[in-house]
């Protein structure tokens, strides 16, 4: 279960548009938990199809949660992460 | 601006962004700091080295170049000569032969020739390494062959927390510097690295000098000197060495040239037992300069040495034969095990 004011990192919005790949992998965090971070601070890079994107921290907060380790894959509506708002 | 209070946790950089970070910064603050390279601007970096700086600095200062070597690496030179702070990048140190000229007879050479009067503070960056089946000519780790020719300082980070410090030291240094990054440790997605290189850095700019070898992990038993990729290899080694109560000390270089004897010393002073590993190869080389380093000032104290390194081969391109000739953990237990025995 999830506390409703834990806000979900997603990489939909950053998901290249021209891939049809449904599925992506973490390949690095820099934000370890715990760690407060800016709104639009880069948290963390995924890799689609062998493109490189990096996922913004989408409030700013404390990142709580990651659910998503490095080289674990994920889908486009999969929550990374989550983060407590300031 | 309300008052912050510090992050109790240190954000995680990749060893390509925590250098990028630090050139990103320098160009900021000194207009004459640029990079030239092939597939720097609109690629990045085909290691990730430049990522993002063409966004913010524009093509005058992020250049590609032309697949000419002797060209845009003498231009450098000339810029640097000239007083701009150029970082030239030799997308493979493998392809340094085409230049080698501009590099040893015109970079390294300025400076002593010129007596002193015309300096050439520039950067020369180049990837190193193999591990990833790219054959004999994109795999060599040819830290020696700089260190050896005398008028470049030479540079190898193993994390990135040093990697940015180094960065700025290599900037800000008046003369040539060549600054070589491993390949395997930048955290590129299709080249994991292992774990180890990625660290907390700090968003502020620091120095790291050169000439500061970093004991990266204390140890009683046996001295392990090393950089690049191999600290990482040599911490793993260590941690099996020590389930058998042998305690192994990590020396990291961080330099060769100027090289920092006084912290082996120190160490083999309290061990007496060293093992000298890099990715270059045996002869002639890295490891058999601190082994002779070691003899001439500490003979009495030194009571087994073993060097592991490549074997004066080509670096093979099938996966099997490269595992074979690039020293692995098992390599460097196996050293360290009989410098105790």
């Amino acid at each position: 279960m999830t506390e409703p004011d834990r806000i979900a990192i997603e990489a939909a919005d950053v998901w290249p548009e021209d891939v049809e790949e449904t599925e992506a992998v973490v390949v690095n965090w820099f934000a370890r938990e715990g760690r407060r971070v800016e709104a639009g601070e880069p948290v963390c890079e995924i890799q689609i199809e062998k493109v490189s994107v990096d996922v913004p921290a989408p409030v700013a907060g404390e990142l709580v949660a990651i659910e998503c380790d490095e080289e674990e894959a994920f889908t486009r509506d999969d929550a990374l992460g989550r983060i407590e708002p300031a | 601006m309300a008052q912050q209070e510090p992050q109790a946790i240190e954000r995680d950089l990749t060893m390509s962004r925590a250098m990028v970070e630090a050139i990103g910064h320098e160009m900021r603050e000194n207009d004459e700091v640029f990079y030239m390279g092939e597939d720097v601007a609109d690629y990045g970096g085909i290691f990730d080295s430049t990522e993002g700086l063409l966004e913010e600095f524009g093509r005058d200062r992020v250049m590609d170049v032309p697949i000419s070597e002797t060209a845009y690496l003498g231009a450098a030179v000339g810029a640097a000569q000239r007083g701009m702070r150029p970082i030239a990048e030799l997308m493979f140190v493998d392809f340094f032969g085409v230049a080698m000229d501009q590099i040893y007879n015109v970079m390294a050479k300025t400076a002593y020739m010129s007596g002193g009067s015309v300096a050439v503070p520039m950067v020369l960056t180049a990837a190193v390494g193999g591990t990833y089946n790219d054959a004999a000519q994109h795999s060599q780790t040819l830290y020696g062959t700089f260190a050896h020719l005398p008028g470049m300082k030479v540079v190898v980070p193993s994390t990135a927390y040093d990697a940015k410090g180094l960065m700025h030291n290599a900037i800000r240094d008046d003369d040539p510097v060549v600054y070589l990054f491993h390949k395997r440790l930048m955290g590129i997605g299709w080249m994991p690295a292992p774990d180890g290189p990625k660290t907390a850095v700090p968003e502020e700019p620091y120095v790291i000098p050169f000439g500061s070898a970093d004991v990266k992990r204390e140890g009683a038993d046996v001295t392990v000197v090393t950089l690049g990729l191999h600290v990482h290899r040599a911490f793993e080694a260590a941690e099996t060495l020590a389930e058998d109560g042998i305690d192994v000390e990590v020396i990291d270089l961080r330099s060769l040239v100027p090289l920092d004897t006084e912290t082996i010393l120190e160490s083999i002073g309290k061990t007496g037992r060293l093992v000298v590993v890099d990715e270059d190869y045996l002869s002639f080389g890295v490891t058999g300069e601190i082994v002779a380093t070691v003899a001439e000032e500490r003979l009495a104290e030194l009571e087994a040495v073993e060097r592991v390194a490549v074997p004066d081969v080509p670096i093979p391109y099938a996966r099997p034969m490269e595992d074979e000739v690039v020293p692995n953990v098992d390599d460097i237990e196996a050293a360290v095990r009989s410098v105790c025995s």
